[in-house]
């Protein structure tokens, strides 16, 4: 249900980002050590919700959200768990 | 002051105006994320992965049952060989004089065979002998006892001398304790007969003792149990070794496997023969695929240490969070580059989904 849902953005997102699409393992090298794919995931987050945060303040958007602290929190969690389902999802 | 009143209570009437779109958006951002995260949450749990797994493969620790000084070591570390390879030779003179030595005691058992088989032949010869000297000894009995039969009623009317009659008597005596002799004898000769079976016996033993040599021989050559690599190989020919001292590590290469650790709480998800996606860390880009062969069935664990002898260990704790255990789950290799397999290596493994499994 949620499946069906998601892939048509989930498949717009993969083309979008097919350019930097992961290949092989959900495990990454830095400095000797690997580190798993759900911390890339909540980097990714973390930055997409700042930018976020950025960009509707410079637009104007963000005068008319309001508990703003949950709302970019919770944009920030969307946007890490569909980053997972997208390149690491089953 | 006022313009700053004004200014206040515009931006005021601005949020208050705002503010119901705000909550809404507010509202799905966070239902969204609640419902996404539950999602995710079921679908991590339904398709489980590991990257603390590793790459695995069976080992034989290369040893002879026999005992001596390397000789020949035509194998080096890191070798790969082919099953049936020559990996090291022992000493074999040793083994070859014991051949030698039992060889010739089974020559002299045979020997004996031959031996004990003409002597049985001279003790049927004797038994028949005696035999013979019964017919003689009943015949002279059934002479001698018709005799004095004839002679019983002549000395009666005195037409012989009693003294003829007497000695008739005595010679028919004679004969009946040499027809009970010759039948002890012809018994006694018929039992001291006997048969081959020591002798036999005693050249079966000698046979195995040539045999267990002889095995003792071929195992101072060692060959290749199977397909493999030479592992931790650390000395040259001149070396002694002891008997079932392992010299070297054989990594078996017929059979590669990824053993990952998986937790309790999504071990249902998994069933033997589940496809399975493996990438071994040096080459993290190349899919490997495989399948679930097993699950482990049983993990030590501090609870149950010491449960072998005495009473079990109970530690005294209040633990409020337990951290789920987690089974070794058995994952066989498809056929792979030879250079991403190699025992221990780091594994992230993906059942049920991944690039392998589509």
């Amino acid at each position: 249900m949620l499946r069906s849902l998601i892939r048509p953005f989930g498949i717009s997102s993969a083309l979008l980002l097919g350019g930097c699409a992961v290949q092989g393992a959900p495990s990454f090298s830095l400095v000797g050590a690997y580190f798993p794919d759900w911390m890339l995931c909540g980097m990714i987050g973390i930055a997409v919700a700042v930018t976020l945060r950025v960009v509707f303040v410079l637009t104007g958007l963000d005068s008319i959200l309001s508990l703003r602290l949950f709302t970019y929190l919770s944009l920030g969690v969307i946007t890490a768990l569909l980053a997972w389902l997208i390149w690491f999802g089953p | 002051m006022a313009d700053l009143v004004r200014t206040v209570a515009y931006e005021k009437s601005l949020s208050l105006h705002h503010q119901p779109v705000g909550l809404a958006v507010a509202a799905v951002c966070i239902l969204g994320a609640i419902g996404l995260g539950v999602y995710v949450s079921r679908q991590d749990s339904a398709y489980p992965s590991s990257d603390s797994g590793s790459i695995d493969a069976e080992v034989v620790h290369m040893a002879s049952t026999v005992g001596g000084r390397l000789i020949a070591l035509p194998v080096h570390v890191n070798q790969a060989v082919k099953k049936g390879d020559v990996l090291y030779r022992l000493d074999p003179e040793p083994y070859a004089l014991a051949v030698r030595q039992a060889e010739a005691n089974l020559a002299l058992a045979a020997a004996e065979v031959e031996n004990q088989k003409r002597l049985l032949a001279v003790k049927t010869a004797n038994a028949a002998v005696a035999q013979d000297q019964t017919t003689r000894a009943q015949t002279n009995h059934d002479l001698a006892a018709r005799t004095v039969e004839r002679l019983r009623p002549l000395a009666g009317h005195a037409y012989i001398p009693w003294q003829q009659y007497d000695q008739a008597r005595v010679a028919l005596n004679d004969a009946t304790v040499s027809l009970a002799q010759s039948h002890q004898q012809a018994s006694a000769a018929q039992t001291a007969i006997g048969d081959l079976k020591s002798s036999l016996a005693a050249q079966q033993a000698a046979q195995a003792m040539l045999d267990q040599a002889r095995y003792a021989l071929r195992q101072t050559t060692v060959l290749a149990p199977t397909d493999g690599y030479v592992t931790s190989l650390r000395v040259k020919e001149g070396e002694i070794l002891a008997p079932s001292q392992v010299l070297f590590t054989l990594i078996a290469n017929d059979a590669w496997y990824a053993s990952a650790n998986i937790r309790e709480i999504t071990l249902g998800a998994i069933t033997p023969g589940d496809c399975a996606t493996v990438y071994s860390m040096i080459d993290r880009h190349t899919p490997i695929r495989g399948h679930v062969e097993s699950i482990g069935w049983g993990v030590a664990s501090l609870d149950s240490a010491g449960l072998a002898r005495g009473l079990p260990l109970v530690p005294r704790e209040m633990d409020w969070v337990h951290v789920a255990q987690r089974f070794p789950v058995r994952i066989r290799l498809a056929p792979a580059d030879p250079r991403l397999l190699r025992l221990g290596a780091t594994a992230t493994v993906e059942i049920r989904h991944g690039e392998a499994c589509h």
